[in-house]
């Protein structure tokens, strides 16, 4: 293969089955990133109190920094007690899943046998249908008089119905788990499936027993895919605002991709919603980085 | 998204209560934008350009005429953009497009057009005026006919986005209440005919709530009861709830730019939430008739379709809904209007004429709930038609609403942005 590619007439070759994915990502990604940031640093409409974009950036205004930093700091601030909140919901979240998803993992490649596949099938089930029809499911089993509450009421765990969904934290970080937990499983399942069978035999046949196998063996060889999953599932946790809208509604549980939204659905605060959003990639970049340093560092140890 | 709506007044020929739905226009709206912040604001960015190049730049940078009851506006009639000319024939072939609120028509009035004036008649609807403005500068849609709300008639003739009006083709606007042949947000019926009319105020349920707000000293402080907590409810709208706010501070200058009202207001509904853990949401329709909330600001439109929402076993006079007896409350209406890039102005016009028509009007609120204001609509035939229970006549927006009511109207552009930027801090975006 090395010997293949280094040739240079078949270099282009290579090039050519980058080609797609390079489009994709500059048509999908890089364009309307810069749009972002033309809002973000753009002017407003004064008729229609809507964003101009401005596209150079010689020309950008720091106004709906200024005031988004208003936001946070200040006589106005409102959004820092939202941005905790968001953070220990996805913190919660993410533990939750963590918890729940790697036994489910673990399960399904070590003792699942012939019956993987079927396994597999259930993991990938949510997908078939879509988020939002998942989470309108949601809202009529958790009503007042929904099942949910009825179950609980018959079995006497509770005495009255409650109001699951009257802006309850515990819902919506429920919610977030339930929502996002499927990619988590899924990363785990493949990280787990392709640690080598025979280093646990070889633990095992050194005299370790199945706990420190575990401990000793799988957890370090899976610590590079659970940072992965976690990774995968606490990004689109921190800016999701939708689960949010449908299971609560209410204020009291408010995550900053509601603010974001919020801004975004406004014509006037389009722009403020485009610098937020900017700072809170910013601010996601910081464990984005540390998983890229992570993994770097993991395939120079492989090698 | 297909088959929800969340609209008051789906299914209003049911036989049987509906189950309650708990989803709201911004919820449809969420699932919309669910599918990309970047596709999203892309399309923003578009919108903008779009604009700038169709229309000219001064246009673009001046505020508009503020209209306001006792300062009337009259809007200008542009030379690019001109009514059509009198006695022509409509359309042959066509599809008339129109362009609405997210079930705010009936279905059946839509077809009998058809019908009549042998064309076919195609509904798209929207979420939020916002989302529509923005689809109708993008300048790609020909939609024939917009149902606006009156604070946006302003960017919308400035724009030469509607189209002025031949009244010759509309002699049915004999049938609306005569204050609409010259409205203070468009004089001489330039550009508009009246849709809708609608009062914002509150409802509440007589079986769980003591008070009665007809005997309160301020009914717009009801809400602000600990003892209620949990069962409170505000709309999700920044003009709505801030007015609220206001009118439980006294204040009624609905369009107020004084800041220190604002921050009253402001604090006032912090302050509410807290007492009450708030809830706040559209669905004052079923969420009442429901039981989950017992005190809930509420559009009069929606507490009217009350009857269609309750559980079986409860009668629908235990719902209550209170608008001050004097008209001193916000007053609402929506407009119908001709689009200027439509295909098909004559049959347009034609559509207009017809929805003023009280039979046609009177199919259209017996399953919109929003009422229409034409002389033939009253309290009584609302309630003969069987459109209207008896305990909810305090749903109809009379006459005398018009002048005396409060209007939430187009505030200049940094008022309006301290308006949003207050109901952000309070509603924390949800």
């Amino acid at each position: 293969m090395r010997k293949w590619a280094d040739r240079d007439q078949k270099r282009w070759v290579w090039v050519a089955f980058a080609m797609p994915g390079i489009i994709w990502l500059t048509i999908l990604f890089i364009v309307p990133f810069y749009a972002v940031l033309a809002i973000a640093g753009g002017k407003l409409n004064q008729i229609f109190e809507s964003p101009i974009p401005v596209w150079n950036p010689l020309n950008w205004t720091a106004a709906s920094f200024t005031a988004v930093f208003h936001d946070f700091v200040g006589q106005s601030a409102f959004v820092g007690p939202i941005f905790v909140r968001t953070l220990i919901y996805v913190a919660i979240a993410s533990v939750l899943s963590l918890v729940i998803a790697y036994p489910a993992a673990y399960f399904v490649t070590r003792f699942a046998g012939r019956r993987k596949v079927f396994f597999l099938a259930l993991l990938i089930a949510p997908f078939w249908i879509s988020y939002m029809m998942r989470m309108l499911a949601w809202i009529d089993l958790l009503q007042t008089d929904g099942y949910v509450n009825r179950a609980l009421v018959d079995v006497h765990l509770i005495g009255q119905p409650v109001d699951w969904l009257g802006g309850k934290s515990m819902t919506v970080i429920l919610g977030l788990v339930y929502g996002y937990i499927p990619y988590l499983i899924l990363v785990l399942y493949a990280g787990l499936d392709r640690i080598d069978q025979r280093l646990l035999e070889a633990g095992r046949d050194l005299g370790l027993n199945r706990i420190r196998t575990f401990v000793r063996i799988t957890l370090p060889l899976s610590r590079q895919t659970i940072l992965t999953g976690m990774l995968i599932t606490v990004l689109p946790m921190v800016g999701d605002y939708f689960t949010n809208q449908m299971l609560s509604g209410s204020e009291s549980t408010s995550m900053i991709g509601n603010v974001i939204d919020s801004q975004l659905n406004t014509a006037s605060q389009q722009s403020q919603g485009a610098a937020l959003s900017l700072l809170l990639l910013v601010f996601l970049l910081a464990p984005m980085l540390y998983y890229v340093f992570q993994t770097h560092r993991a395939s120079k140890e492989a090698f | 998204m297909i088959g929800l709506t969340s609209h008051p007044r789906e299914g209003w020929s049911d036989d049987g209560p509906r189950r309650s739905q708990t989803l709201s226009r911004r919820s449809f709206l969420a699932a919309a934008a669910a599918t990309g912040l970047g596709a999203g604001l892309a399309a923003c960015g578009k919108s903008g350009g779009a604009a700038s190049s169709t229309s000219t730049t001064a246009a673009l940078t001046t505020p508009v005429d503020l209209p306001r009851p006792d300062s009337p506006v009259t809007w200008p009639i542009y030379s690019s953009n001109k009514a059509i000319a009198s006695g022509l024939e409509p359309e042959k072939n066509a599809t008339l497009k129109i362009y609405n609120w997210v079930a705010y028509v009936n279905q059946k009035d839509l077809d009998a057009f058809g019908k009549k004036y042998k064309c076919k008649v195609e509904l798209t609807t929207f979420n939020t005026m916002t989302e529509a403005i923005a689809k109708l500068r993008s300048g790609q849609f020909n939609f024939d006919v917009f149902v606006p709300t009156v604070d946006v008639l302003g960017q919308l003739v400035s724009a030469k986005i509607i189209r002025p009006l031949n009244h010759t083709y509309i002699p049915n606007i004999s049938q609306a209440w005569p204050q609409y042949t010259s409205p203070f947000y468009d004089q001489s019926w330039q550009y508009t005919v009246p849709y809708t009319i609608y009062t914002t105020g509150i409802a509440w349920r007589k079986d769980h709530v003591d008070e009665d707000p007809d005997t309160m000293a301020n009914a717009w402080a009801m809400p602000w009861q600990a003892k209620y907590k949990g069962k409170v409810a505000i709309l999700d709208d920044y003009r709505e709830s801030m007015a609220l706010g206001l009118m439980k501070n006294g204040i009624l200058d609905l369009n107020t730019s004084n800041t220190a009202q604002l921050q009253a207001a402001t604090n006032s509904l912090l302050q509410l939430d807290k007492l009450v853990n708030l809830h706040i949401d559209n669905n004052d329709y079923s969420n009442v008739p429901s039981g989950q909330i017992w005190i809930h600001h509420a559009w009069s439109g929606d507490m009217a379709a009350a009857a269609n929402y309750m559980p079986k076993g409860t009668p629908v006079d235990v719902v209550g809904y209170w608008f001050p007896s004097n008209g001193k409350g916000p007053v609402g209406n929506d407009t119908l209007t001709v689009l200027s890039g439509g295909n098909n102005p004559v049959l347009a016009h034609l559509f207009l004429n017809y929805m003023l028509d009280l039979p046609n009007a009177l199919e259209n609120v017996s399953y919109n709930g929003y009422m229409q204001p034409l002389n033939g609509i009253t309290p009584q035939v609302l309630v003969s038609e069987g459109i209207l229970p008896p305990s909810l006549t305090s749903t109809v927006v009379l006459p005398s609403y018009f002048d005396n009511g409060l209007r939430e109207l187009e505030l200049a552009p940094t008022v309006d942005a301290e308006w949003e930027q207050s109901w952000l801090r309070v509603s924390g975006g949800v």
